[in-house]
């Protein structure tokens, strides 16, 4: 979707614009910042991250594994020493425990490339080079008979450069 | 005193800084950290020497490995009863080494210590490659190197399955499993830095580089929000890992039936070694780098105190895991443990063990005194004696034991030969190598959690953050180190 880009110095006056931006029903709005701030989570009031169902469902299915192989290859070779259980769930929590990190750790990292969209082959369009450095972007996508108040919008809270992106 | 006034400028108290205020006075803008973190990666005439010392170490101790493998493990200095040593040893010295790291990464980030920022990621770098230099040791210590997969449960035509009871196995899933994970928490702290690389390089190939490893970030909210969860998460596994990894290392000598190894105390022993030997190599690490990059602006005389502090209470935790080991052995009535740990601080192996308390125990006390833990030139020669300290402890633990067993015709004794010496200093060559490469290639502090910690710039000045720059004890160069600045590169 076509849009218009905005480059800000100051944080705050990125996040007046967002709010501005929100209270004219521009609802489709995309922040860049060169590190997390809550300034723009309070203003962009996002949902909650998804990422912790996946690290819940990986946590899970790896501590299974974990006891599953472990119990599994030893009643595959019995070998009973002393009358003692062929399956020791003692020492087995460590397979356990391990493969639940394992899993769960790289269930986190799925999560994260997947729910924010990376890898990227290409550059979004809108974004700037100065977005990774000090200055803050706030991209508005709109359609054409729109991106006129958007732009002005921007400019009233102190946009540096204001940029039409197709 | 006459020296305490200017020492101590808060009208002669001491400053006790708060760990999560972290602050960075000297920092004004994140165009400043961008420019001199960036500025850490051009290369030098003493890196190129550093790195070749480091390649040669390492090219000396594969020559001696290749000889092993030629000549059979006869040639490491193994005789029974001593069955293990150098290698042992040295593999629990790495893998303690990797601890401090995701300390520092993980658990000081789930405990919002303010200090760890502009640390952390050289501790993570040196836990990975630590790893890496630890899990090659049981792979040279095996007679048949290139077997060393039989370990690793897959289904093979012989139908057979490692012995999940044995904790060589549990060390090969925790190993594994710490590798894997702490590899990954470095690359995904890495991610939202190496964009900003691609987005300065001017180099097209180097940016090419960039632009793959960055997977295309960009710094949008969406990405941060699940970056910022994702991150937590991770830490939130790596902490009970971090725990794990080395109580699983110190199975390997509780669950065997030897005298000084049989022993319940062994698991939180370890832990704190491991943490407290980490620290030392941090300090190792650090010291020189904030020196030579001139970033003592970032590593401030306050987080060295604050990692002093946690050196000293690992230290002493570690003291005390010592001397428990004794009450233990006198306590329990059982000859064979009181003879092998009378054995240890007064038999054959004396002169190790006492290196070890000297280092460990003795030498760490110093840090009681503020003045030596804002010292950067103390720190680092204790973090020296630490390391040496902490190898010493691992030998301790290793050969005396195996040496002086239940029955007199049993003892023995072990002394090491040039191809343990030469693996040894491989080792040191292959962690070093890896880690030269890695700050001349990556951000050495992390740029984007280093500029959470700046104040943006703002239309309308927030009150709290000009707080700290109000605040004539915060700001002060006693405070912020600032006065080290060499000619004033701040």
């Amino acid at each position: 979707m076509p849009g218009i880009i905005g480059a800000f110095v100051e944080i705050d006056s990125a996040v007046e614009a967002i709010e501005d931006l929100r209270r004219n029903r521009f609802n489709d709005l995309t922040v860049y910042t060169p590190t997390p701030r809550h300034e723009f989570e309070h203003a962009l009031e996002p949902p909650p991250s998804r990422v912790r169902i996946f690290t819940l469902i990986g946590g899970l299915c790896g501590a299974t594994f974990g006891y599953w192989i472990a119990i599994w290859t030893s009643r595959y070779w019995p070998l009973v020493v002393g009358n003692k259980p062929i399956a020791s769930w003692v020492p087995y929590t460590i397979f356990g425990f391990e493969v639940m990190v394992l899993i769960g750790s790289l269930a986190t990292v799925f999560a994260l490339l997947a729910l924010s969209r990376v890898p990227r082959l290409t550059m979004t369009v809108g974004y700037d080079p100065r977005f990774s450095g000090g200055h803050f972007g706030v991209w508005v996508a709109t359609s054409p008979d729109r991106a006129k108040e958007a732009a002005e919008l921007l400019r009233k809270h102190g946009a540096v450069e204001v940029r039409h992106e197709a | 005193m006459a020296t305490t006034a200017s020492q101590y400028p808060l009208n002669g108290q001491r400053p006790n800084i708060p760990s999560a205020a972290v602050r960075l006075p000297a920092v004004a803008d994140y165009e400043q950290v961008d420019r001199e973190i960036i500025g850490t990666l051009r290369p030098t005439l003493g890196w190129f020497t550093l790195l070749g010392i480091a390649v040669l170490c390492l090219l000396i101790g594969i020559t001696a490995w290749m000889y092993q493998i030629y000549s059979g493990l006869g040639v490491a200095g193994y005789h029974p009863p001593v069955m293990w040593g150098v290698y042992i040893i040295t593999f629990v010295f790495w893998i303690g080494i990797g601890h401090a790291g995701t300390l520092i990464s993980a658990i000081l980030y789930l405990f919002r210590a303010g200090f760890r920022t502009s640390i952390y990621r050289c501790a993570e770098a040196m836990t990975v490659f630590a790893v890496m230099t630890a899990g090659l040791f049981p792979i040279l210590h095996l007679g048949r190197p290139w077997k060393f997969f039989w370990l690793i449960p897959y289904p093979n035509w012989r139908l057979i399955w490692p012995q999940f009871k044995s904790p060589l196995v549990w060390d090969v899933f925790a190993i594994l499993t710490y590798l894997t994970v702490s590899s990954t928490f470095l690359y995904i702290g890495l991610i939202p830095d190496i964009a900003v690389l691609r987005d300065r390089e001017t180099n097209p190939v180097r940016k090419a580089i960039y632009a793959t490893l960055s997977l295309g970030w960009r710094n949008s909210d969406r990405e941060w929000r699940h970056f910022t969860r994702a991150y937590l998460f991770l830490a939130a596994f790596s902490t009970p890992l971090v725990l794990s990894v080395h109580s699983v290392v110190s199975f390997d000598f509780a669950m065997a039936l030897v005298p000084g190894w049989h022993t319940t105390v062994f698991p939180p022993y370890f832990v704190a070694g491991a943490i407290f030997s980490g620290l030392g190599m941090v300090f190792t690490i650090i010291i020189p780098i904030r020196k030579f990059f001139r970033l003592q602006h970032y590593v401030t005389l306050n987080d060295l105190d604050a990692a002093a502090k946690m050196c000293l209470f690992t230290s002493m935790v570690v003291g005390l895991a010592y001397l428990t080991e004794f009450q233990v052995a006198w306590m329990s009535g059982n000859k064979f443990e009181q003879e092998y740990f009378w054995n240890r601080v007064f038999g054959q192996w004396a002169w190790a063990a006492w290196i070890m308390l000297l280092c460990n125990m003795v030498l760490p006390l110093s840090l009681f005194s503020q003045r030596l833990r804002r010292n950067p030139s103390w720190l680092f020669i204790l973090s020296l004696f630490i390391n040496l300290g902490m190898w010493f402890e691992r030998f301790v633990i290793v050969v005396p034991s195996l040496s002086h067993e239940y029955e007199p015709w049993q003892w023995g004794s072990y002394a090491p030969t040039f191809v343990d010496y030469s693996i040894l200093l491989g080792s040191f060559g292959w962690f070093f190598m890896w880690f030269l490469l890695f700050i001349k290639q990556l951000p050495v502090m992390a740029i984007s959690e280093l500029k959470e910690v700046v104040p943006p710039k703002r239309k309308h000045p927030h009150p709290d953050e000009f707080e700290h720059s109000r605040d004539e004890g915060i700001a002060h160069p006693f405070i912020t180190g600032e006065h080290e600045l060499p000619g004033g590169a701040h």
